[in-house]
């Protein structure tokens, strides 16, 4: 009994010490074909720079639109349309800080 | 008019202001324009010179960026920004934002296509696809070697020309302004000259019949008469000998010799008693004994006459006249109505009289600025109003 109470809390510990990013982004992409890095890198494709960029992700990930997405035609007609977020705008715009710091180029040319 | 060729048309000083203030107005708009056409001229060059090149930029700048397509494609692979020895090359998002550079100058104008900066040489393209984000890419090579060297070489055999051409014009339009104003002293010249020669006779006639007259036969009343002529007449020589030497004489050669001042100027003194003895003037010398000039004593007697010949024409009656020779100094003091200081400047020009109530055509003091020139001596003019005037000459 107490090694399953020290095991629940173990896993409760190690789920809370998960970021807004990790929790509700990394999670399902994990999973996908097309890895969560070639998401950023069309965006980066698309929009240049860090304002534009995480603007664009925040207006896509709050209201889905065809028009707006950076994927291409043939994985939307297979995958569909993302479906809105659940999360706060500043839940939001926390996980994509998250995901531009972890993917952006500045620091990592070389 | 062929004699006039010879004489010397001399401008005045405010005149020689005058030109001088149209020459270096001339002159700066001349380069004004020069340094414009210049400029122009450069900027035409250089863009030249950049369109030329713009080709070439371009296909590098697409080179470069067909490199960034396939690092942003395998960018979890390989982060290695890439480089080319043949030139340096920076990238910049949206918001002018440095993603990468390896340029020397960390200034780009994102906004220009293509410039020089610090001898190198700049080409910017916007992207289509950002690839890393990079929408603007800029590309730096050395700027191509002596093209600048060239453009100067040319602008300077150019602008040499041109600045000769523009120099002959404005020669030619400063004696055109100069034509009317040269006419009218060589027809003053041209009058005194003929009015001159018609005198010579009958002053000359005038003065050697007065030297035959015994005086000593004549009553008072008659030989006061014939002095007054006899002063008259040597104040007409005196003139005549003026215009003389200006028309002719000061342009022959000086037949110099050692002069004895101190005789000369006895000389003279004598032969101006009879009117400085008319105006009742007390004239007292002080005469150094042993002083000798190396001069044409022609040229010493008019440059002494015409001074002393001021000095009494401008003196009041029973002022007085002192004369005074040392070592390498004459000096010659009055008591008359004196000259403002300003004027003092402009009492040595030809034709420049600032006192009409007495005769004279304004010609004695120039020729003895031009005695004094050639014989290098110095002429120091000290005057006071209604107190008189002291001229010194030093040699």
């Amino acid at each position: 009994m107490v090694k399953h109470l020290l095991l629940t809390l173990l896993l409760t510990n190690f789920l809370s010490a998960q970021n807004v990013y990790e929790k509700n982004c990394l999670a399902c992409h994990k999973g996908m074909a097309v890895k969560i890095d070639k998401f950023f890198y069309r965006y980066l494709l698309k929009y240049s720079s860090e304002k534009e960029v995480k603007h664009a992700m925040l207006s896509y990930l709050q209201n889905p639109t065809l028009k707006d997405t950076i994927l291409v035609d043939g994985l939307i007609n297979r995958f569909g349309l993302k479906k809105k977020t659940t999360l706060s705008t500043r839940e939001l715009e926390e996980a994509i800080n998250i995901y531009w710091e972890e993917y952006n180029v500045f620091d990592k040319l070389k | 008019m062929l004699a006039l060729k010879n004489w010397d048309i001399n401008l005045r000083w405010s005149e020689k202001k005058t030109l001088l203030s149209f020459l270096l107005l001339y002159s700066f708009l001349t380069l004004l324009i020069l340094a414009f056409v210049a400029f122009l001229y450069y900027g035409f060059e250089r863009d030249l010179m950049l369109q030329n090149k713009r080709e070439a930029l371009s296909n590098l700048t697409n080179e470069q960026i067909a490199k960034l397509r396939n690092l942003h494609i395998n960018f979890d692979k390989n982060q290695t920004y890439p480089r080319d020895e043949r030139f340096n090359s920076a990238i910049y998002d949206s918001s002018f934002k440095e993603i990468f550079s390896t340029l020397n100058s960390k200034n780009v104008n994102l906004y220009d296509d293509i410039y020089l900066k610090d001898g190198k040489m700049y080409f910017i393209k916007e992207l289509e696809s950002y690839y890393l984000g990079a929408r603007y890419i800029a590309v730096e090579v050395d700027e191509p070697a002596f093209w600048s060297q060239k453009v100067y070489q040319k602008l300077g055999l150019y602008g040499a020309i041109l600045f000769l051409l523009l120099t002959l014009i404005g020669y030619f339009l400063l004696n055109l302004i100069l034509q009317p104003m040269k006419n009218a002293i060589a027809l003053l010249d041209r009058f005194i000259k003929d009015t001159t020669h018609e005198l010579n006779t009958p002053v000359n006639a005038i003065l050697s019949n007065i030297e035959m007259i015994d005086s000593t036969t004549l009553d008072e009343s008659l030989a006061r008469k014939i002095k007054r002529i006899n002063i008259g007449a040597k104040t007409i020589a005196h003139l005549y000998e003026d215009l003389t030497y200006l028309t002719l004489s000061h342009s022959a050669l000086s037949l110099n010799e050692n002069v004895h001042l101190k005789q000369l100027i006895e000389e003279r003194i004598e032969y101006f008693s009879l009117i400085i003895e008319s105006k009742k003037i007390t004239i007292s010398s002080t005469l150094a004994n042993d002083i000798f000039l190396y001069i044409d004593p022609k040229k010493f007697t008019k440059l002494f006459d015409n001074i002393l010949s001021n000095a009494i024409k401008y003196n009041k009656i029973g002022g007085s006249i002192n004369i005074s020779l040392q070592h390498n100094t004459l000096e010659i003091r009055d008591s008359g109505k004196g000259i403002e200081e300003e004027k003092i400047a402009h009492m040595f020009e030809r034709y420049t009289r600032f006192d009409n109530t007495v005769g004279g055509f304004g010609i004695g003091l120039n020729i003895v600025a031009f005695i004094a020139k050639e014989y290098h001596m110095h002429i120091h003019v000290k005057s006071n109003v209604n107190e008189g005037t002291q001229v010194q000459v030093s040699w």
